[in-house]
């Protein structure tokens, strides 16, 4: 499939009334750009064999065809250098995959933000940050990628603020939320491989996060580390309970090691959870019991006050990757229930 | 379903209302009927609600008939 070149417009050679024009027609995501230029459009192209005229996929909630230029052009504006651009286009693709639920993602009250995670030698080749403060500033990688793909849901997408985009507050992660998993530093297989791809291959997960909670924690012994981290994952607020959802965690690599020293494999690690977080229906409101009711009857029947709720359908759809430096600090990243995470390998 | 030929109609809170509208235009179908109720329901009584479901009832038989008028 193949649409039409993107449209061009002539401007001043001047930074700052090009900034103006893009804040007026709100083309930006409410930071400066990077001028997309024919000539750093060209050079940003110059990172992928497709054609500038490939539709990779059509967006919701406006539907705009998401062409390989698009995506190049919106990676300019967000500071991309060109190798970053294969990332991009895997990302947009696996963001219109059905499964994820984009139009539900950005047409939402909710908050939900979408969050790259990188696996693969792409990490090492593009200098993604997986270790310290790797959700945090600092890396052009993580900051640009995820930049450019909110600049992609939104310039693309049509998800404006206010507009199709409907979010009730948004959150910080909806300017960029991108990192990678630190396969050396964990003791388990990557999640990449854990998600049916070789190790040697690169990939990109695309995730609806609602948000991060930091989880801070010295324990030093496998089972009370998981306790007091699946009590902090039960709120009662959460959609995951609504509709079974698939909530993620960032392991600190020395609370991952404490998790392996105690004999612990992913599976276990991710059974355990889904034991220890289950929440009696009465925490929820009348009303969320009456929402979780019409998503998971078909698990549960009728769901009573006293009825156990999982966070997810099954303890495999607990997912999680290790990443960040030294500390006891592990990131609960829970989710917007109604949409499953996808991943596409980076060619 | 308006594409395939059949009468259609959507019904959306006034929250949803500008993305309604938005959507309906990038699909091509600037024109859909969109009958739109008051938002939000959570804190309204049982009658208020019932009121506004017949007055969007009254809405929406006005804007099928409007629709397909046309």
């Amino acid at each position: 499939m193949v649409s039409t070149p993107a449209a061009t417009f002539e401007a001043l050679d001047d930074l700052d009334a090009i900034n103006k024009l893009y804040r007026e027609r709100r083309w930006s995501d409410g930071l400066p750009i990077v001028p997309p230029t024919r000539e750093r459009v060209a050079r940003m192209l110059a990172g992928t064999r497709r054609k500038p005229d490939e539709v990779i996929a059509t967006l919701p909630p406006g539907f705009g065809e998401a062409t390989v230029e698009r995506i190049a052009i919106n990676a300019v504006m967000a500071g991309c250098d060109p190798e970053y651009l294969p990332v991009l286009i895997a990302a947009t693709g696996a963001v219109a995959e059905a499964q994820f639920n984009i139009q539900g993602i950005e047409a939402t009250t909710n908050s939900a933000a979408v969050w790259l995670v990188l696996n693969g030698p792409i990490v090492q080749q593009l200098e993604v940050n997986a270790t310290f403060n790797c959700l945090g500033q600092g890396t052009w990688a993580n900051a640009t990628l995820g930049r450019a793909m909110r600049l992609i849901l939104q310039n693309i997408g049509g998800a404006l603020p206010g507009d199709m985009d409907r979010a009730t507050q948004g959150q910080p992660a909806k300017y960029t939320f991108c990192c990678g998993e630190s396969e050396v530093q964990s003791p388990w297989e990557p999640l990449h491989v854990e998600r049916g791809f070789a190790r040697d291959v690169s990939t990109v997960t695309v995730v609806a996060a609602e948000g991060t909670l930091n989880m801070n924690t010295h324990s030093k012994e496998a089972g009370e580390l998981l306790r007091v981290i699946a009590e902090s994952m039960v709120h009662p607020t959460s959609n995951e309970y609504c509709h079974g959802g698939e909530p993620w965690l960032v392991f600190a690599p020395e609370h991952a090691d404490i998790l392996k020293a105690g004999g612990l494999s992913k599976r276990d690690v991710k059974q355990r959870l889904w034991e220890l977080t289950r929440m009696p229906a009465r925490h929820l409101s009348v009303k969320e019991i009456l929402r979780a009711q019409a998503s998971r009857s078909d698990e549960y029947g009728e769901i009573k006050p006293e009825t156990l709720l999982s966070i997810s359908r099954t303890p495999d759809d607990i997912w999680f990757i290790v990443a960040g430096g030294p500390g006891t600090h592990s990131v609960y990243v829970p989710c917007f229930g109604n949409s499953r995470a996808v991943t596409r390998e980076i060619l | 379903m308006t594409k395939r030929g059949k009468a259609a109609l959507t019904i959306c809170s006034t929250a949803f209302k500008t993305l309604g509208h938005a959507q309906a235009s990038a699909l091509g179908k600037k024109d859909l009927p969109i009958a739109v109720m008051p938002h939000p329901f959570g804190l309204r009584k049982r009658d208020e609600v019932r009121a506004i479901a017949e007055k969007c009832a009254d809405d929406i038989v006005q804007l099928m008939t409007k629709a397909g008028a046309k």
